[in-house]
């Protein structure tokens, strides 16, 4: 269990316990998503996610549904019980699903994404919020950056969003300059900028890979694809220059992937330089200070010395925080994901890092 | 080493499962059309339920491009990440030989001496015939 305590100084609350960076509370039903849609909208959404490449097994744990029924996610109690209490999580990132920036009409997908962030207000913010542990991610459609910023603008000082967030499906890597009314309002809000998986492919969006493959574990290990593209893209366009109180949160995107394609880019830069002249420093040398990554799915060679050593290469300690995916079919376990770490690694991963990027009090 | 009754066998229909507590073990029962296997309800990678997670037939080994289903009821696969056990003997499909499940004895037996009896069954139920057709089954741990 989380326990907590009251700074002495600064009456802040203090919950003990791991930060779980990527959970998703789902609706009750498209109804209550609809309820926060003004017409014409309410009348066109009818809920739907990413509509192929399903799992073929089960998308969600089977052991996730709540007692009293009702989508996997939807049921707080239940949710508290099976992964709060369980794991004695002092606090757990939201992200809702609302894939909503696969449509051609922008002002749909606007739409959408705010109905899910009222929802969210509403609900796992407040209502099912009594003590804090939930912290929540603001959901745009960046294929609208404008209507991105703005809202944006509607949650800023809002006590429990602590990111933005978007699907990595997109039109065009997210470097490039037409995202970056998403980024300054971030910036001047303190708000970190998540991307998830989701919508790679659907709808207007491109897909990452050589067109598209057949099946879904082609589909779903080359997830990772699209966020070494975006990534690629934010490093060399100079983002982190424009925006330098700008952080890019990469969640569930993949983890061991990232030193290989660091060494990569750094030797490119060394003779490339000239042609990203506003880079002041070597491409990965920007990552500790503008980039994390959550951890799950995680990698899990035979050798789990192996995956030791790639946290040593990509500065792990720094840069990578645990996330659960709670409940989705590929949930990592707090307790059994990770070989065993050195106490110090596992506090940075489990907890400190996470409450210094997002700016959750930290005992002492 | 214990016996520990599980129930009727007509409370474990075929298809069906029972998850009981056995000397502080979580234990999955399965009837696989009248015979009785039990696993360890912990799966080897990350402890989920495992004999809470579905049961269903299998993709046989076949040529790329063929689909061969066979084996219905036969698998278990985790309600977490879909991993996929041979119920019989608790060998997973990927790595029989290095991923597994613990495998329980299951007998099904008319009398029960020395065996613990469920709390909702009448102690002196041992004195009575049983048919070995709504016989006892038994779990050895």
């Amino acid at each position: 269990m989380a326990t907590v305590a009251r700074d002495q100084t600064s009456g802040v609350s203090v919950r003990s316990g791991i930060v779980d960076c990527d959970v998703h509370p789902a609706p009750v039903n498209v109804d209550e998503i609809r309820s926060y849609l003004p017409m014409p909208w309410r009348d066109r959404y009818s809920g739907g996610g990413r509509g192929f490449f399903g799992n073929p097994v089960h998308g969600a744990r089977l052991d996730s549904t709540p007692p009293g029924g009702g989508p996997t996610g939807s049921d707080p109690d239940f949710l508290r019980t099976q992964l709060i209490d369980e794991f004695g999580t002092a606090y757990a990132i939201l992200l809702p699903r609302a894939f909503c920036n696969l449509h051609p009409d922008p002002d749909f997908g606007t739409a959408i994404a705010a109905a899910f962030n009222d929802w969210l207000a509403d609900t796992w913010l407040s209502r099912y919020n009594p003590d804090g542990v939930f912290k929540g991610s603001i959901t745009v459609n960046i294929q609208d950056p404008a209507a991105a910023a703005r809202e944006i603008e509607r949650w800023a000082g809002h006590p429990h969003f602590v990111q933005v967030m978007t699907d990595s499906g997109a039109r065009a890597p997210l470097g490039q300059r037409q995202y970056y009314p998403i980024y300054e309002a971030c910036e001047r809000h303190g708000l970190r900028f998540a991307v998830h998986p989701g919508t790679d492919g659907m709808g207007i969006n491109v897909q990452p890979s050589p067109g598209y493959p057949t099946h879904y574990i082609e589909w779903h290990t080359c997830l990772s694809l699209a966020f070494q593209a975006h990534l690629v893209s934010i490093l060399t366009e100079g983002v982190f220059e424009r925006f330098p109180g700008l952080g890019i949160t990469l969640t569930e995107g993949g983890v061991s992937w990232l030193p290989a394609l660091m060494w990569r880019l750094d030797a490119e830069w060394k003779a490339l330089r000239s042609e990203v002249p506003w880079l002041t420093k070597a491409p990965s040398a920007y990552l500790r200070d503008h980039v994390r990554l959550s951890s799950q799915p995680l990698e899990d060679p035979d050798n789990a010395k192996h995956l030791l050593q790639v946290f040593e290469m990509m500065d792990a300690e720094h840069i990578l925080m645990f996330a659960s995916d709670y409940p989705h079919w590929d949930f990592d376990s707090p307790t059994h994901a990770f070989p065993k770490l050195p106490e110090q690694l596992h506090r940075r991963i489990f907890s400190e890092t996470a409450r210094e990027w997002y700016g959750l009090p930290t005992a002492e | 080493m214990g016996k520990h009754i599980v129930g009727r066998v007509s409370s474990v229909p075929p298809g069906g499962r029972a998850v009981v507590e056995a000397e502080g073990r979580s234990i999955g029962i399965f009837n696989v059309d009248g015979a009785f296997y039990a696993l360890r309800n912990s799966c080897p990678h990350q402890a989920a339920p495992l004999c809470l997670g579905s049961i269903k037939g299998m993709t046989m080994p076949s040529k790329p491009g063929e689909y061969i289903w066979a084996r219905e009821g036969e698998i278990l696969r985790c309600p977490w990440h879909g991993w996929e056990f041979d119920i019989m003997t608790g060998r997973s499909i990927f790595n029989p030989h290095r991923t597994r499940v613990k495998a329980y004895d299951v007998t099904i037996e008319e009398h029960v001496d020395g065996a613990a009896v469920p709390d909702d069954e009448d102690e002196s139920v041992e004195t009575f015939h049983v048919s070995v057709e709504d016989g006892w089954i038994v779990l050895h741990v």
